[in-house]
């Protein structure tokens, strides 16, 4: 097996090519603006630009914009500006922290996208430093290259009705892409080399974090496979699995193939039958709905396949499922039918099922493949299983795939990009990278992970500070450090404060950043105490967008002290018996109002 | 283009852009594809494609160039007819320069011009069934360095396709002086029996969402139409939903950069035309309906010495003067609603140009007025310098022109007569709808 990683992180800086903030929302915005895409040369290098135009006829690409991140730039409604240099700082940053050499100059290219991703049409994208390593404990894994590119608009749901929605914040935010050498020596090996990557990336202290911020694809390949590019894995974690998964499908595929050499099946040409006239009086609900809107079914026989379709790639997933991929990727259709399912669940009668077998003259030996659809639509979809059905007794195909709802399996997404999709960005003049630029980068070079752990581990426990190295948060953290907050305050806060407080139900997520570095600059301010920290939290959850402060006098825990801790702590103390309990039996009444130690000098005091 | 010391090394080994060459620098080798330099970056730098389609400009100082082999010649595929299809109407593209039907290579990123029918129809599958097209190239040029002598060749190249029994024209033009050549050919092609459409894109054919075929496509809709009336059909919105077709003498670019940078200004377009259900819809009614019988009078006489000055203050008198060595008419974009400095209340700081102006008269340079607000109509009347204009003999009162297209009108009328009276009656009287009696509600 061989395998290798590209990572995505989005680096927290302005837009690449315009000056938007790079923040991302969570409504709809406030316009829409609706597009079509034309047909241009294609990801392949070879230009048809009939079969794009049908395919993409009547496609109409929705895109939410926001006034706040969101300008002509993203609409396509204005040349580029100038390449971000606070971006291409950041990236060389990365680049010499994973020992890459950055090119003397920076050449920004577009990469053709047809998917609707990019409001023009392409991705900019610029290849930044080259080579490289990064040590892991199997060994140092090769870095080949990397790019500092724009991100693409984030995706609102699937294709309905010919309508996909966009939302348009996410594009252009900076993005650097990592892409290693298939040095990985196993599945662990992957999902450590992405972290060790990860890692590298925190520690710059200049990257995004949440959700969506890092992305990992995956390069699979097996001994007498392919490689495949595997892209969408949401976590690290799953990172393995997904290898796994992919390794089976190849020998899988490596097995149809040897089986189908076996019995010698092999296709000729597609020979597409119309075999509507079989289902007239069909009860089958996508059949009569296309028919009675004027649709047809056409099917076609594989000579010799009988049972293959049905064999199973992935749980649920059977190679007539890539199939169907294929034909969905090919024309706007649901999928395809075919005779290795179980047809009743179509509500296929077995008159219409024979029917069709003896229409194409399919034996026990063979299987067949149906489309119901607008006759040219059900063509073209049909013509694309067909050929996928008949590769299978040839080379794996190389492939782009997604990875699936179930986090593991995968499907197929569009063919390997080849390089001719990249052509030159004529409207954005090249950068040189100086000698200056590459010194003021290693100027500002953050401490390698390793390092930073180290330091960790003085001022918090081993497990704690493990975790902090690992968290999304470690950059609040060295924030909230930076403002005087004890570490460990400030870690067990946002590592363990906040996971228990939603493990209680309350809604975490919905408190922002900075509200976090308000209420802890409130906290240094001696607005309240330690031990209300998790009480303020929960008043903040309820309230995103209050004042912490309002909050706090709101929910009456702002801090005693002085006279006015000394009376309450009196009061207190009179309905105290037991003098040796007193520190106690005060705190209890008084936790989430002040600090043990003055409450202890103060009751200390009196005795 | 490379310094020379890099032009000289890649003649030393025999390395033009396009070749696959390899670099060795400090030691470790390159081997990519030698692009062009653009006029753009660092001169030093060399850029070479690499394998994975990148391109990296590598610093050349210390590297060895060495070719590795010649890039092979490319296929030229030759322009060739495309079969006419029997009742459909004939619609003649002719290319006057743009990027609207160019041709991108992608290996090097240079663009070119489609230049037979059977190129733009492989560009655009969308024409197809809507008419049989016709195509020829007049002008490879971006449209900011097109001249009157351009126009003039135009408006005889329409004139002979119509006389040829075309349907409709079409000329694909670039963006950024299409408002001028739309109120050129507005005056030079009386009698229209046929649309003539002018169309463009706002941006570049390489790309997916290119505004080029949508455009083009609704143009075409438009050349077959009705409407017999030089028009720009552009981007109706910043959506792909529909084009408008905006009259000749009326239309003007209206942003630098949007898809619907074309606004009719002062008056109504003519028609929209919804480009999913390619369906054209009237917005009025007052237009030149399409008659083929009608007998086209093509009349492309000019005179190309007429300026267009903004007015604007601090205006000095002496440039003003000195606009009468160049030119033979000039066209002044007023404040307001058509006002140059003229100082009536006798104002310390103030410097009047009104002077200059009476002796550019004086001298038998006609001075036209438009409005610089674009919106609104010229009234000399209101304010004293408005009157004192007018007085001066400066034409256009009651004009509700664009400064364009009556510098453009000034060119024509010039090329007719240079007669003071004779200019101001035909400066002031409509003669393609560059003046509206009625100043109409628009929202
Ligand atoms: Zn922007």
């Amino acid at each position: 097996m061989k395998c290798g990683i590209e990572i995505h992180q989005r680096l927290d800086s302005l837009k690449l090519f315009c000056r938007c903030p790079s923040v991302i929302h969570e409504d709809k915005g406030q316009g829409e603006v609706v597009r079509r895409l034309h047909p241009v040369a294609s990801e392949l290098g070879e230009v048809d630009i009939a079969a794009q135009f049908e395919y993409l006829k009547g496609k109409e690409y929705h895109y939410h914009t926001y006034d706040e991140s969101t300008c002509l730039m993203e609409t396509d409604e204005e040349p580029p500006h100038p390449l971000n240099n606070n971006a291409l700082a950041i990236a060389l940053e990365i680049a010499l922290m994973l020992n890459s050499k950055p090119v003397d100059e920076l050449q920004i290219m577009r990469k053709t996208v047809v998917d609707g991703s990019n409001t023009s049409g392409f991705q900019r994208t610029s290849l930044l430093a080259r080579g490289g390593f990064v040590e892991t404990s199997k060994g140092k894994v090769g870095i080949q290259g990397i790019c500092l590119e724009e991100e693409s608009s984030g995706i609102v749901s699937g294709e309905e009705a010919g309508k996909v929605y966009y939302k348009l914040d996410r594009l252009g935010i900076p993005l650097v892409e990592i892409a290693t050498a298939p040095d990985m020596v196993d599945a662990e090996h992957v999902k450590e080399t992405a972290e060790k990557i990860g890692a590298i990336l925190r520690a710059t202290g200049k990257v995004l974090r949440g959700i969506g911020t890092i992305r990992q694809d995956v390069n699979v390949s097996v001994e007498g496979g392919a490689r495949v590019e595997i892209k969408g894995a949401q976590e690290l974690a799953a990172l393995p699995k997904i290898v796994e998964a992919e390794v089976k499908r190849q020998e899988k595929l490596i097995a149809i193939r040897e089986e189908l050499k076996e019995r010698k099946a092999k296709l000729g040409d597609a020979k597409l039958v119309d075999v509507s006239g079989i289902f007239s009086k069909t009860q089958a609900k996508i059949v009569r709905k296309t028919l009675d809107g004027g649709g047809a079914v056409v099917a076609v026989k594989l000579n010799g396949y009988a049972g293959i379709l049905g064999t199973e790639l992935y749980p649920n997933r059977r190679f007539g499922t890539e199939m169907s991929d294929y034909a969905k990727s090919a024309a706007s259709v649901g999928g395809v039918i075919h005779s290795d399912e179980d047809l009743k669940k179509y509500s296929f009668s077995d008159e219409e099922t024979s029917a069709v077998k003896k229409k194409l003259g399919v034996s026990e030996s063979d299987a067949f493949v149906m489309v119901a659809a607008k006759k040219d639509i059900a063509e073209r979809a049909l013509i694309a299983a067909f050929a996928r059905a008949k590769d299978a007794t040839g080379n794996l195909h190389e492939e782009v795939r997604k990875v699936l709802p179930d986090g593991v399996s995968t499907a197929y997404m569009r063919p390997m990009p080849g390089a001719a999709r990249l052509y030159p960005e004529t409207d954005i003049a090249p950068v040189r990278i100086t000698k200056e630029m590459i010194a003021e980068a290693r100027k500002k070079l953050p401490e390698m992970p390793e390092v930073k752990l180290a330091k960790l581990k003085k001022t918090l426990s081993e497990e704690l500070a493990e975790k902090m190295m690992k968290s999304r948060n470690l950059q609040l953290f060295e924030k909230l450090v930076g403002m005087g907050i004890e570490p460990s305050l400030a870690a067990t806060t946002l590592e363990e404060t906040v996971v228990s407080l939603r493990r209680e139900g309350v809604a975490v997520e919905d408190i922002r950043e900075e509200k976090i570095v308000e209420l802890f600059g409130e906290f240094a301010k001696g607005g309240f105490a330690k031990a209300a920290v998790p009480e303020v939290l929960k008043l903040l959850a309820k309230k995103p967008k209050a004042k912490v402060s309002a909050l706090v006098a709101e929910g009456g825990l702002a801090k005693l002290s002085g006279k006015e801790l000394e009376a309450a702590v009196e009061k207190e103390l009179a309905s105290v018996p037991d003098k040796k309990k007193a520190v106690g039996a005060v705190m209890a009444k008084l936790r989430l109002r002040a600090d043990p130690e003055e409450v202890i000098g103060i009751i200390r005091k009196k005795a | 283009m490379y310094s020379a010391k890099i032009d000289e090394a890649l003649g030393k080994a025999g390395a033009a852009p396009g070749d696959r060459i390899s670099v060795t620098k400090e030691g470790e080798r390159t081997e990519g594809i030698l692009m062009p330099r653009s006029s753009l970056g660092d001169r030093d730098c060399l850029v070479v494609k690499l394998n994975n389609g990148y391109n990296v400009g590598m610093d050349f100082a210390n590297a060895k160039v060495e070719l590795v082999s010649k890039a092979k010649p490319a296929a030229h595929k030759a322009g060739g007819e495309v079969a006419m299809e029997k009742g459909l109407p004939n619609i003649s593209i002719l290319g006057c320069g743009g990027t609207i039907a160019s041709k991108v290579d992608y290996k090097i990123g240079a663009v070119f011009p489609a230049t037979s029918p059977d190129e733009l129809l492989a560009s655009f599958p969308g024409l197809k069934g809507i008419a049989n097209f016709k195509a020829k190239v007049l002008f490879t040029l971006l449209s900011g360095d097109m001249a009157p002598a351009h126009w003039q060749v135009i408006a005889k190249e329409v004139a002979k396709e119509i006389e040829a029994g075309a349907d409709g024209v079409i000329l694909m033009h670039g963006t950024d002086t299409m408002g001028y050549t739309a109120a050129a050919l507005s005056f030079m092609l009386k009698d229209l029996p046929v649309p003539v459409v002018m169309v463009g894109a706002q941006r570049s054919s390489d790309r997916g969402s290119s505004d080029n075929s949508m455009n083009l496509v609704c143009a075409a809709i438009a050349a077959k139409s009705d409407i017999a009336e030089v028009m720009v059909c552009m981007h109706g919105s910043t959506n792909d939903d529909y084009c408008l077709l905006h009259p000749g003498t009326k239309v003007r670019k209206l942003h630098a950069s949007r898809r619907d940078a074309f606004k009719s200004v002062n008056a109504k377009p003519f028609a929209k035309v919804d480009y999913a259900a390619k369906k054209l819809e009237l917005l009025r009614n007052d237009f030149r309906k399409k008659d083929k019988k009608r007998k086209l009078a093509l009349d492309e006489k000019m005179n190309a010495n007429v300026g267009l000055i903004y007015v604007h203050p601090g205006m000095k008198p002496e440039f003003v003067k000195k606009l009468g060595e160049v030119y033979e008419g000039i066209v002044l974009a007023g404040t307001g609603l058509g006002h140059i400095p003229t100082n009536p209340h006798g104002d310390k700081l103030a410097k009047p140009v009104i002077d200059a102006v009476k002796e550019l008269i004086a001298k038998g340079i006609p001075v036209a007025m438009a409005p610089q607000t674009l919106y609104g109509r010229v009234n000399m009347n209101v304010y004293a310098y408005g009157i004192a204009g007018k007085e001066a003999g400066v034409i256009g009162d009651y004009c509700d022109w664009l400064p364009e297209t009556a510098m453009v009108k000034l060119m024509w009328v010039l090329g007719h007569t240079k007669e003071m009276k004779r200019v101001k009656e035909e400066m002031e009287r409509n003669v393609a709808g560059e003046i509206s009696d009625r100043s109409v509600l628009l929202e």
